[in-house]
């Protein structure tokens, strides 16, 4: 038997035009992070990543630092190096993200990030939202993208709502939230003992696509899945975050760089934490108009390959263009 | 860019209409707002007078946002004789009088994207939304005074519009 003939190149190099970016939870009670597997899943469709990363679209000014310091030791007269060591391990990652959303905000602003529920129309003012007009219970034979509520209840909804779909915060302490470790509660004081609290700050949310037939269809499913027993849809206006707060948002990463001639870099960081408070930047587009992108900042904390032990912070894996001599 | 063209004219037609009803032209017969879009009529060797001729031309993308974000220049020429009863001594006030009609119905500069190549029309997701206008120097032609606004309009293409 015989194969045909086949050319080969010589490798060029990467040529690039832009970078998209993936997030997916990790969760902090177990401390798991999200791990990308380059080997299985690195060539994955761009628009389509593998479950549960979420697109957040291509991204600028993308920027990584490696904060690592290695020392050498000096031995003889005169003194010669005789060995390295790694003395500090350290990366950060910079970047701007182009469109604004749920997760980007949160991951921009690094600190709890607040959906601004539908308030009473008697609230006090607040700067996250005041007081949430009533939730309306989730029913079972929901999914990810119906959630069934009681038929009296329908009329409340409409297309084009944005809704959360969380639980009652009934006084439990520790991280909250549906999917996604949203906040971290310390007392039930803390948080007023706000049966609205989680759904407050839940990253299960959607856009209402239609009502009717007894149920809500959303435009996107939830990023939590399937609704829980016990859990409730209340609408949202928007979304608000705040320079200062105790938590940090924690999330996994994946960068990746399309190149030119079919080659592909991945850049994954398991865990990363926000390290900088929310700041935009802007760019001129036409005049009067700008660009508002934004900023974020984060720093890499380690998790232990499986293959060796050896703790590290980030993975850079790179697929080579096809017929490529290595 | 269709629909956003389509849409672009139709919104300063209308409000050209409100703005000032009796900028009207005769067109194929029928009594019309003084506006109408270059290539979709007759090729003529001069500009007709009073009236908005709406010329497109430069065509930019932007891919690495979301959605494509297209931008097409619109060049809005205009020119004026003035009037036959103060034999075009007016015609400077006249010109006059066309800058500050377009420049109000140029705003607010946003408008719902719409097709009207459908039945009923549709609104789309997505608004158009344009730049300052940029006006060129009048320029005296014979007995005219000329000028020319660019503007240009951006629409991001929504997933299977042309």
């Amino acid at each position: 038997m015989t194969t045909a003939a086949v050319s080969y190149t010589t490798p060029t190099p990467p040529l690039t035009r832009r970078v998209r970016a993936y997030f997916a939870p990790v969760n902090r009670l177990t401390g798991q992070p999200t791990l990308f597997d380059p080997s299985a899943v690195g060539s994955f469709a761009l628009d389509t990543p593998p479950a549960p990363w979420s697109d957040l679209g291509w991204i600028a000014d993308f920027a990584r630092k490696s904060d690592s310091t290695i020392s050498t030791l000096n031995a003889g007269s005169p003194a010669l190096p005789q060995l390295q060591m790694r003395e500090v391990v350290g990366a950060t990652v910079s970047l701007r993200f182009l469109a604004w959303k749920k997760l980007s905000m949160a991951l921009s602003a690094g600190s709890e990030h607040m959906n601004l529920l539908t308030p009473l129309s008697t609230g006090t003012a607040n700067g996250s939202g005041s007081s949430a007009a009533p939730a309306t219970s989730v029913l079972s034979g929901s999914t990810a993208s119906l959630i069934v509520v009681a038929a009296a209840s329908l009329g409340s909804f409409h297309a084009g709502q944005m809704i959360a779909v969380d639980m009652d915060y009934s006084g439990q302490t520790g991280y909250v939230g549906s999917g996604v470790s949203a906040a971290y509660v310390r007392s039930a004081g803390a948080v007023s003992s706000s049966v609205d609290y989680i759904r407050r700050v839940t990253f299960n949310v959607a856009l209402v696509a239609s009502v009717g037939n007894g149920a809500i269809t959303l435009a996107q499913p939830l990023p939590a899945g399937i609704p829980t027993a016990g859990m409730k849809v209340q609408t949202i206006q928007g979304f608000v975050d705040r320079e200062g707060g105790s938590f940090f948002q924690e999330w996994s990463a994946l960068f990746v760089m399309p190149g030119e001639q079919g080659e592909r870099m991945l850049y994954h960081y398991p865990r990363l934490q926000s390290m900088a408070g929310a700041a935009e930047s802007a760019m001129p587009f036409l005049e009067p108009m700008e660009w508002i992108s934004l900023q974020a900042r984060f720093r890499a904390l380690p998790v232990v390959d499986g293959n060796d032990g050896q703790q590290v912070l980030c993975f850079r894996s790179f697929l080579p263009s096809p017929m490529t001599l290595l | 860019m269709e629909n956003a063209k389509d849409t672009f004219y139709v919104m300063l037609r209308n409000r050209l209409a409100t703005l000032n009803p009796g900028r009207t032209m005769l067109l194929r017969g029928v009594q019309r707002p003084g506006i109408l879009v270059e290539e979709a009529e007759a090729v003529v060797a001069m500009l007709p007078a009073d009236v908005f001729v709406l010329r497109w031309s430069g065509l930019k993308s932007n891919v690495s946002l979301p959605l494509v974000l297209a931008q097409i220049e619109c060049e809005i020429h205009y020119t004026t004789g003035g009037s036959q009863t103060a034999s075009g001594l007016d015609r400077g006030r006249a010109l006059e009088e066309m800058d500050a009609e377009l420049m109000n119905i140029l705003s607010p500069p946003f408008t719902p994207k719409m097709n009207y190549a459908v039945n009923p029309v549709v609104q789309l997701n997505t608004p158009i939304f344009w730049s300052a206008p940029e006006f060129s120097s009048a320029e005296s032609v014979r007995d005219r005074l000329l000028r020319t606004a660019t503007v240009t309009i951006c629409a991001y293409q929504e997933p299977g519009e042309l």
